[in-house]
């Protein structure tokens, strides 16, 4: 290491601990901002991965006519086993149809007894494999096989599909939103990282009027930025385990979701990462922000 | 060294400076005078870089000062040691950290920059006061630690601004003594002051300005 760049480290560094009230300040709007992108971060998160779960678990029902002969049901059954997207087939009569019914919902058994189990459709209980369970290819499965004429297939994608559209409208809003608060982290650190520079200001002033180059003055603050960024993105992972444990954990123990089996997690650690690197990057970036309006005003 | 041909400046409607034509060789001692207000801190503020002249051309060492940019500025100031009327030390740093700040923004090396201090110490009469802070030092000592800072990177050329304005009669005469043995080293010296004791006891030679006229050279 040249004895320029120990310097400006040392300096860096020593600036962290001469600003403690001011730096701390830093810190905590950085935690802040990130906590609350975090927190945003962590609804997507679990969201998705909701809807994959729901993805995985697509069955889709095709039921026949009441006419059709069961050999051509089976027939039907074989045709559709043999398809590439196809997971397994079960075929359900008329009268499997009924028993599943009265199963789940005793109350209906007298009026099955009463008008026979031939109201309801035999049908075919369809799960694709894993790899065709994407809105389009489940569309495109659900094309190829009306031509069998069935009266009607139900594949309960319709309303998966519009929570899709949701989530995606939520992740476009939250780009929007988790750009207005990275600029106003970037604002408020600079302004906060003003009152450390007009702090310093006889000697930045000094050391300008003594031949130092922006680069000589900024590196020290990009590095101050950096550690308290560093500093705010840990403060931040720290704030959003709490509320995982403290809030999600139980909101989810609440919700057992209802609409999965899967549980709420935490943020996976590439994103907890890249949350502190946007945590360095906004210190830096206040700190950048703040020097260069000083050395532009300075003589 | 230093030519100065048509120079001028102006704020606003008021002109510091006007129509300044000079020439100051190598290794020479020169002092501005003047009346208050008559342009001496403004010429000395043009010669490294604080200010950009209104008009003229202003050559230091071969360059054309007055086209440089912000990024050229500081390799200038590097050549140039400045001691100014208010010292601008930094009060939270301590003796060795000002002076030496000179010599960190050159790159120099953590040994050499302390072996550095220690001399220049020396010669300004400072030796054992590198920790101390500026806030714990004398008018005076504070004046020498400035000459310090403006000399310890051998410039070619050193601007002082009023050295002695705070000082009494023998601190001065020590400061101006500094100043030529500087001087003598072949560094071309500028010196701003009122002080006319001091340069009837030095006698070298003066650019007398008068409403921003350069009157007598």
């Amino acid at each position: 290491m040249n004895s320029t760049t120990e310097h400006l480290i040392r300096r860096g560094l020593r600036s962290c601990w001469e600003n403690l009230s001011l730096n701390a300040m830093v810190v905590s709007v950085i935690g802040a901002a990130l906590i609350l992108a975090g927190t945003y971060l962590q609804v997507i998160h679990n969201l998705d991965k909701v809807m994959t779960s729901w993805d995985r678990e697509v069955h889709i029902s095709a039921y026949f006519y009441g006419n059709d002969p069961g050999e051509h049901q089976f027939a039907i059954m074989d045709e559709i086993a043999a398809m590439p997207a196809v997971e397994e087939v079960i075929h359900l009569s008329e009268e499997d149809a009924a028993l599943f019914l009265i199963e789940r919902l005793p109350d209906v058994a007298p009026i099955i007894e009463e008008f026979g189990a031939e109201v309801l459709p035999a049908s075919l209980e369809i799960t694709l494999r894993p790899n065709y369970t994407r809105p389009e290819l489940i569309q495109e499965f659900v094309d190829g096989i009306t031509q069998h004429d069935f009266e009607e297939i139900d594949y309960g994608q319709e309303w998966v599909r519009k929570f899709e559209s949701f989530l995606s409208m939520l992740q476009a809003l939250g780009t929007v939103i988790g750009s207005l608060i990275v600029l106003a982290s970037i604002f408020l650190v600079a302004n906060t990282m003003h009152l450390v520079v007009y702090a310093r200001r006889p000697e930045l002033e000094t050391m300008k009027l003594v031949g130092a180059t922006f680069g000589f003055v900024v590196t020290p603050f990009l590095i101050e930025g950096a550690v308290l960024g560093l500093l705010g993105g840990v403060v931040a992972t720290c704030g959003l385990l709490a509320i995982h444990i403290l809030l999600f954990a139980r909101v989810g123990e609440y919700l057992n979701l209802a609409m999965s089996n899967e549980s709420l997690v935490f943020l996976p650690v590439s994103w907890v990462v890249l949350l502190i690197l946007i945590g360095i990057l906004l210190g830096m970036a206040g700190c950048y922000k703040a020097v260069n309006k000083f050395w532009k005003a300075a003589s | 060294m230093i030519r100065l041909y048509h120079l001028g400046k102006s704020y606003g409607p008021h002109d510091a400076l006007i129509d300044v034509n000079l020439h100051i060789p190598k290794g020479d001692f020169v002092y501005i005078t003047g009346p208050s207000g008559a342009g001496k801190t403004t010429l000395l503020k043009l010669l490294y870089g604080a200010e950009h002249p209104s008009s003229g051309k202003l050559l230091v060492g071969g360059i054309d000062a007055s086209k440089l940019s912000d990024r050229q500025l500081p390799h200038l100031r590097r050549n140039i040691g400045v001691v100014f009327q208010d010292f601008k030390l930094i009060p939270n740093r301590t003796v060795a950290d000002n002076v030496g700040l000179a010599l960190e923004v050159l790159g120099m090396d953590r040994h050499d920059i302390s072996r550095r201090i220690r001399a220049v110490l020396n010669t300004v009469g400072l030796r054992g006061r590198e920790n101390s802070l500026p806030t714990d030092l004398s008018g005076g000592e504070q004046q020498r630690v400035a000459v310090a800072r403006a000399i310890v990177n051998d410039p070619a050329i050193l601007l002082a601004d009023e050295p002695t304005g705070n000082l009494d009669g023998a601190m001065a005469v020590e400061v101006m003594e500094i100043l030529l043995a500087v001087n003598l080293r072949g560094t071309t010296v500028m010196v701003a002051t009122h002080d006319t004791g001091l340069m009837d006891r030095f006698p070298n030679r003066k650019l007398r300005f008068e409403n921003g006229r350069l009157v007598k050279s």
